[in-house]
């Protein structure tokens, strides 16, 4: 018995309820009062494994299996996005926001449009420069919001 | 009422108030007008420049959003065949067949009018509404506000396209996230492993921008890579002059059907997290249905037009309504905007309007204002918002991405926000892409707490487990959730039986 998508994404969520639950299990009942702190998580992880069971008997009923091809070609896109900014979160707080955000727009446009001769690559080193003095003058002059300073740069 | 209207759109007029108005209603209609960017994605884009806003500043450029970009799309409707948000998808069906017939500036003008007098009869609503619902909601206990919410839970979940069994497992992810972090009766840490990070819960306003934002800009950018779909070309080098007393007559002598858009569209925002999108189809779906001449809509009618922009501006108003006087958000802007209402301190429900009657009636005011700030920007720059709407994605998406962090960043001035950002991305693009659903989540997320707090209350109060049922109200409520959820399983399996093996796109 082969499931399809909706079968996987029910049994990875009936997992997590079951495993969450039995967590739940541990919380401390606090004595006078009649529910405790784990009472309405138990009520809702039971909802969310009983709707998660449903969707994989749905699934192995509807013998969808293999059903939804997936186009790997079009995800590499968003696949090498999530990395870029997953980057750019984490080096922010080590370059500061001054460093971090021209990188991370000048290497994210070119990730998804790659530059082809000199006047794309001003465009993008253009649009990159002018998103961050735009945001970081709006945000620490006019907003009052402090950005992230480099750890590793002082920048 | 009147003198309380009156002083807030005094307030209004201010500079301080009307900069932050206009650039927000210009914000809406620029990201209502380009197609793939939402209103949703706008409203959380402009959200950390209101940070260093005082409350009225930040509440007026986030209405300016809402109305902007409830009409915003319609330009691109028109002009390029391409509805700029899922609010104005009908506006497409008669918009564009009419600006290929030669007439653009009364296509789009049509549209635009519409929008300002479906959405001034929803801020009438607005206005005159709030008030007396809040006083019943006042009547309200914990057994009421908790049925309230069960009934908020079980609509949207029905309506999810897909499935409802995923309408309701999204649900129940976005309860199980309210539940991490400290309980909000005893204060005891629940499911932290330990860990800091989310010692206190999951904040709000990241996991709403990660989950939408992602979903949103991620599902774009896989369509770059896609091939492009064979569409029909853009209207070329149209003029938008038109007779402005002629457009609003035409709109005029269709009373029947402004108002039954406007209604339409009004009920469709009060009840919580369905929308405009759902609001411009129906309106539509009614007008053809009501209409002498059917067989036409689609052609480039006025009627199509009519009936689709004046809902989705008369549904701003009405889910308006339903954050003041209960404190739920209609959708997923006033999601954001109540989030940046408790940033500010402002407890959003029933108390709201007597409380801060300067800052409920300056809503009521911005609202209006934006509407004639929305007509004098499409006047102004319509063509021109045409060209920005040709600005390429990977331009974009990087800028958006900063917008957002940033945005998650200032909300208390710590990595974590940008952490949890990333992270809910990561979730709501994969649920998006497992074909769930994404508005039952957020209603789950953004009432999870309530939902637990009335439920405790009520049992501490009272412990027998019938008062859900027994209370009139309460039990009404429940009667209609349990209807609502027979009903959805019903269209469900109807539009199975219809359509077996309709594509799934996703659903935000």
């Amino acid at each position: 018995m082969a499931l399809g998508r909706d079968g996987i994404a029910g049994l990875v969520l009936l997992a997590l309820s079951l495993a969450l639950l039995v967590q739940s299990l541990s919380l401390p009942q606090v004595p006078l009062v009649p529910v405790g702190p784990g009472f309405y998580p138990r009520l809702v992880l039971g909802f969310l494994a009983i709707t998660s069971a449903a969707l994989v008997v749905q699934d192995v009923l509807a013998r969808r299996a293999g059903a939804a091809a997936v186009r790997w070609a079009l995800h590499r896109l968003v696949a090498a996005t999530f990395a870029i900014v997953a980057a750019y979160c984490f080096l922010l707080p080590y370059l500061g926001y001054r460093l971090a955000t021209p990188l991370f727009v000048a290497g994210l446009q070119a990730a998804l449009e790659p530059p082809r001769g000199a006047r794309e690559w001003a465009w993008l080193a253009a649009v990159a420069l002018g998103a961050t003095a735009v945001t970081y003058l709006s945000f620490e002059t006019y907003l009052l919001v402090l950005l992230p300073r480099g750890t590793w740069t002082g920048w | 009422m009147v003198e309380l209207l009156g002083q807030g759109l005094a307030d209004i007029l201010h500079w301080k108030y009307l900069v932050p108005l206009f650039f927000g209603t210009l914000a809406g209609v620029v990201g209502g007008a380009l197609p793939g960017v939402t209103i949703t994605l706008t409203i959380i884009v402009v959200l950390p420049f209101t940070f260093g806003l005082d409350p009225l500043q930040g509440l007026a450029a986030m209405t300016g959003v809402y109305v902007g970009g409830s009409a915003g799309g319609l330009i691109t409707a028109c002009l390029l065949g391409i509805p700029g948000t899922p609010s104005a998808i009908a506006t497409t069906f008669d918009g564009f067949p009419m600006s290929r017939k030669g007439e653009p500036g009364r296509a789009v003008w049509l549209g635009t009018w519409a929008s300002f007098f479906g959405g001034l009869l929803g801020g009438a609503f607005l206005i005159l509404v709030t008030g007396p619902l809040a006083a019943i909601a006042l009547e309200f206990g914990p057994w009421e506000y908790f049925s309230l919410f069960v009934l908020a839970m079980a609509m949207v979940a029905g309506l999810a396209e897909s499935s409802m069994t995923k309408g309701l497992v999204s649900t129940a992810i976005g309860l199980l996230v309210t539940v991490i972090g400290t309980d909000p009766i005893m204060g005891v840490p629940r499911f932290t492993f330990g860990t800091d990070f989310i010692a206190a819960g999951f904040p709000f306003l990241p996991v709403l921008i990660g989950i939408f934002a992602f979903a949103q800009i991620m599902t774009d950018i896989e369509k770059m890579g896609a091939p492009k779909p064979a569409g029909a070309a853009a209207v070329a080098a149209p003029s938008l002059k038109v007779a402005h007393l002629k457009v609003i007559a035409e709109i005029m002598s269709r009373p029947v059907l402004l108002l039954w858009s406007t209604i339409v569209g009004i009920v469709i925002g009060v009840l919580p997290a369905i929308g405009g999108s759902a609001a411009n189809m129906l309106a539509y779906d009614q007008a053809k249905k009501f209409s002498k001449r059917p067989k036409k809509f689609g052609t480039g009618i006025p009627e199509g037009i009519v009936a689709s922009e004046s809902s989705n501006n008369a549904n701003v108003g009405g889910s308006l309504v339903t954050i003041m006087a209960f404190g739920i958000p209609g959708d997923a802007v006033t999601a954001v905007m109540l989030g940046a209402m408790t940033i500010h301190g402002i407890q959003s429900g029933p108390l709201f309007v007597s409380q801060h009657p300067k800052l409920a009636y300056g809503i009521y005011a911005a609202y209006i204002l934006a509407h004639f700030l929305m007509v004098a920007i499409i006047w102004l720059s319509a063509l021109f918002l045409l060209r920005i709407t040709r600005v390429r994605l990977a331009v974009l998406a990087p800028v958006v991405m900063v917008l957002c962090v940033v945005g998650a960043y200032a909300l208390n001035n710590t990595m974590q926000g940008v952490y949890v950002l990333l992270l809910f991305g990561v979730i709501g693009y994969a649920l998006v892409k497992a074909g769930f659903p994404l508005a039952p989540l957020i209603l789950g997320l953004i009432l999870g707490d309530q939902i637990e707090i009335n439920l405790v209350r009520s049992i501490m109060t009272d412990d027998n487990p019938w008062l859900f049922v027994t209370r009139p109200i309460s039990g009404g409520l429940l009667l209609a959730a349990a209807v609502s959820v027979v009903l959805a399983v019903w269209q469900h399996r109807r539009h199975r039986a219809k359509a077996p093996a309709a594509a799934e796109g996703p659903d935000f």
